[in-house]
C-alpha cells in the first residue's frame, strides 16, 4: 500500500480549517438531532438531506421490526418521521423499540406491533437507555392483549393482540402480518 | 480470489435465492458490516464462495472522511471479512457517517477542502496498514454541498486517489444523481476523473422526491444512468459492473432484465 504523503493544508488559510470536525458535529446534530442549521448551508438540500436520512433510517428500523412497520401500513413511514425527526438513532433494534412502546403508551400500537413488541420484552430486558440484554428468568410479557413467554431463551407468542374487524374497505396494509408473525414465534 | 469482472450483484439477504440461481454470476458486494467476524459466514455467501464467485465486502461504517481517526476495530473487522472471504480488494466510501458522539445513519459528503482531503488520506493511510488487500473508494451522492469548497469534485477525487494509492469505486447513479442535482454535466466529471483506476462500477436506481434525484436503491435504474453507463464503457470500459439493490425488491424476472440490460450496455456476457 502507498503511505498517505503528511498533510499539506497550511493553517490559517482558511477561516474554517482545523474546525472539521466541530462542523461535521454541526451538521450531523442539525441533520438528526433539531440542531440549528450551520451557517453558510442552504436550507432546501439540508431539508432533503434530512428527509432523505429519515426515509433511509425507517426502511432500516422495518427491516428490524417488521410486524410494527406491517402493522401500521401507509403510515409507518410518515408516524416513523414525525417521531424520529429529533431523536438521533439509538440503532434499528432500539429505534423500533422506543417507538412501540411510545405507541403502546398513547393506546395506537397496532395489533401486529403490540405482538412484536411482546415477543421482545419477553426475550430481552430493555430499560430505555442501554442496549438490550437477554433476560436470565423466564418472562411472561403483555401488550395491548398479546402475551409472549420466554422460558430458557426460547421465546414464543402465547396469545395475538385482539384484531379489530375488518373494515369494509380493506387496503391491504397488513397484508404482511400473517406472512411475519411465524417467523417472529420462533425465538 | 481474481479481481471483480463482468457483471455482478449486491448480495443481500433478501434475495439471495435469486443470487444463488444466476448461473453466470462471477462477482459479488456484500456489506462488510453484515457479515460476522466468527462464526458461519451467511449460508448463501458461503455457497457462492464454494463456486468461486468473487466476493468484494464493501464497507459503508468506517468513516473514512470523519475528522476523527479511523475506528481501529472497525477496519479490523472489515479486514476480518476481507479474509473470510478470500477477497481481491475491499471498498469504502469518502464520506462521514458519525460525528460530535451521533450517528448520522447514512453517507454524508466532506466538504472538498484541503484539510478535508488531507484527513481522508489520513484515515484511509490507517485502514491500509492493517487491510490484507487493497481499498477502492468510493465518492457518494450528496443532496447537500457545503458552503466553502476549494476543489471540484475531479480534483478533491483525484488528489485522494493519488495520495493514498487507493482504487476508484466508481457508482454512475451517484454522478447522475450528483450532476442532476447541482446541474452540471456528468460527462464533464467522467472525462477528468483516472477511469484507469477504477476497480468496478456500481449502478442503482433512484427516484425524484421533492425536486431531487435520490439515489434509492430501491427504484428500478432509470435510462439515464444506463446510458451514463455506455458513456463510462466507452471512455474505459470498468472491469466489472455491480448492480446495487437494497430494499423495494422487484419480481426475479425485473431483477434480471437490470443486470441483463448492464451487461448489454457494457458488451459483457449476461449472468441470467
Amino acid at each position: 500500500m502507498t503511505d498517505a504523503s503528511p498533510p499539506t493544508s497550511a493553517p490559517g488559510s482558511d477561516p474554517h480549517s482545523g474546525r472539521l470536525a466541530e462542523r461535521q458535529a454541526e451538521l450531523v446534530a442539525a441533520l438528526v438531532a433539531g440542531g440549528p442549521p450551520p451557517a453558510g448551508f442552504a436550507p432546501g438540500p439540508l431539508a432533503a438531506t434530512r428527509a432523505a436520512l429519515l426515509r433511509k433510517r425507517a426502511g432500516e428500523v422495518a427491516r428490524h421490526w417488521p410486524l410494527l412497520a406491517a402493522g401500521l401500513g401507509a403510515r409507518w413511514a410518515t408516524t416513523f418521521a414525525r417521531w424520529a425527526a429529533d431523536r438521533p438513532t439509538a440503532g434499528s433494534l432500539r429505534d423500533g423499540w422506543d417507538l412501540a412502546r411510545a405507541l403502546h403508551e398513547r393506546g395506537v400500537l397496532p395489533p401486529a406491533g403490540a405482538d412484536e413488541l411482546a415477543v421482545r420484552e419477553a426475550g430481552l430486558r430493555y430499560d430505555g437507555r442501554r442496549a438490550p440484554r437477554p433476560r436470565r428468568l423466564p418472562a411472561v410479557t403483555r401488550a395491548d392483549g398479546a402475551v409472549a413467554v420466554q422460558i430458557a431463551g426460547r421465546v414464543r407468542l402465547l396469545r395475538p393482540a385482539p384484531r379489530p374487524p375488518a373494515p369494509p374497505h380493506a387496503d391491504g396494509d397488513g397484508a404482511a402480518d400473517a406472512a411475519g408473525s411465524a417467523a417472529w414465534i420462533s425465538d | 480470489m481474481t479481481g471483480p469482472s463482468g457483471v455482478g450483484i449486491g448480495w443481500r439477504p433478501e434475495i439471495a435465492g435469486f443470487v444463488a440461481e444466476l448461473p453466470g454470476l462471477r462477482f459479488v458486494e456484500v456489506v462488510a458490516e453484515s457479515v460476522p467476524a466468527k462464526g458461519p459466514l451467511p449460508s448463501g455467501l458461503a455457497q457462492l464462495r464454494e463456486r468461486a464467485v468473487t466476493v468484494v465486502p464493501h464497507g459503508v461504517r468506517l468513516s473514512l472522511g470523519g475528522a476523527e481517526p479511523v475506528d481501529p476495530a472497525r477496519v479490523a473487522h472489515l479486514a476480518a471479512v476481507a479474509q473470510r472471504v478470500d477477497a481481491p480488494l475491499v471498498s469504502e466510501h469518502i464520506a462521514f457517517v458519525r460525528a460530535g458522539g451521533l450517528e448520522a445513519g447514512h453517507l454524508l459528503p466532506l466538504p472538498r477542502s484541503r484539510e478535508a482531503v488531507d484527513v481522508v488520506c489520513a484515515n484511509v493511510a490507517r485502514a491500509q496498514a492493517e487491510l490484507p488487500v487493497p481499498l477502492a473508494l468510493e465518492p457518494i451522492a450528496a443532496l447537500v454541498d457545503w458552503p466553502d469548497d476549494e476543489l471540484d469534485e475531479a480534483d478533491f477525487l483525484t488528489e485522494i486517489l493519488d495520495r493514498t494509492g487507493a482504487l476508484l469505486l466508481l457508482d454512475v447513479a451517484n454522478v447522475y444523481a450528483n450532476a442532476r442535482n447541482r446541474g452540471t454535466d456528468p460527462l464533464t466529471l467522467l472525462d477528468r476523473l483516472p477511469l484507469d483506476r477504477v476497480a468496478y462500477a456500481h449502478v442503482a436506481g433512484g427516484a425524484e422526491h421533492g425536486g431531487y434525484y435520490h439515489d434509492t436503491h430501491t427504484d428500478p435504474v432509470p435510462p439515464p444512468v444506463l446510458e451514463l453507463v455506455g458513456a463510462l464503457c466507452a471512455r474505459r470500459r470498468p472491469p466489472a459492473l455491480l448492480l446495487e439493490r437494497d430494499g423495494g425488491y422487484p419480481p426475479a424476472a425485473a431483477l434480471r432484465s437490470e443486470l441483463d440490460a448492464l451487461a448489454a450496455t457494457a458488451g459483457f456476457p449476461a449472468v441470467t
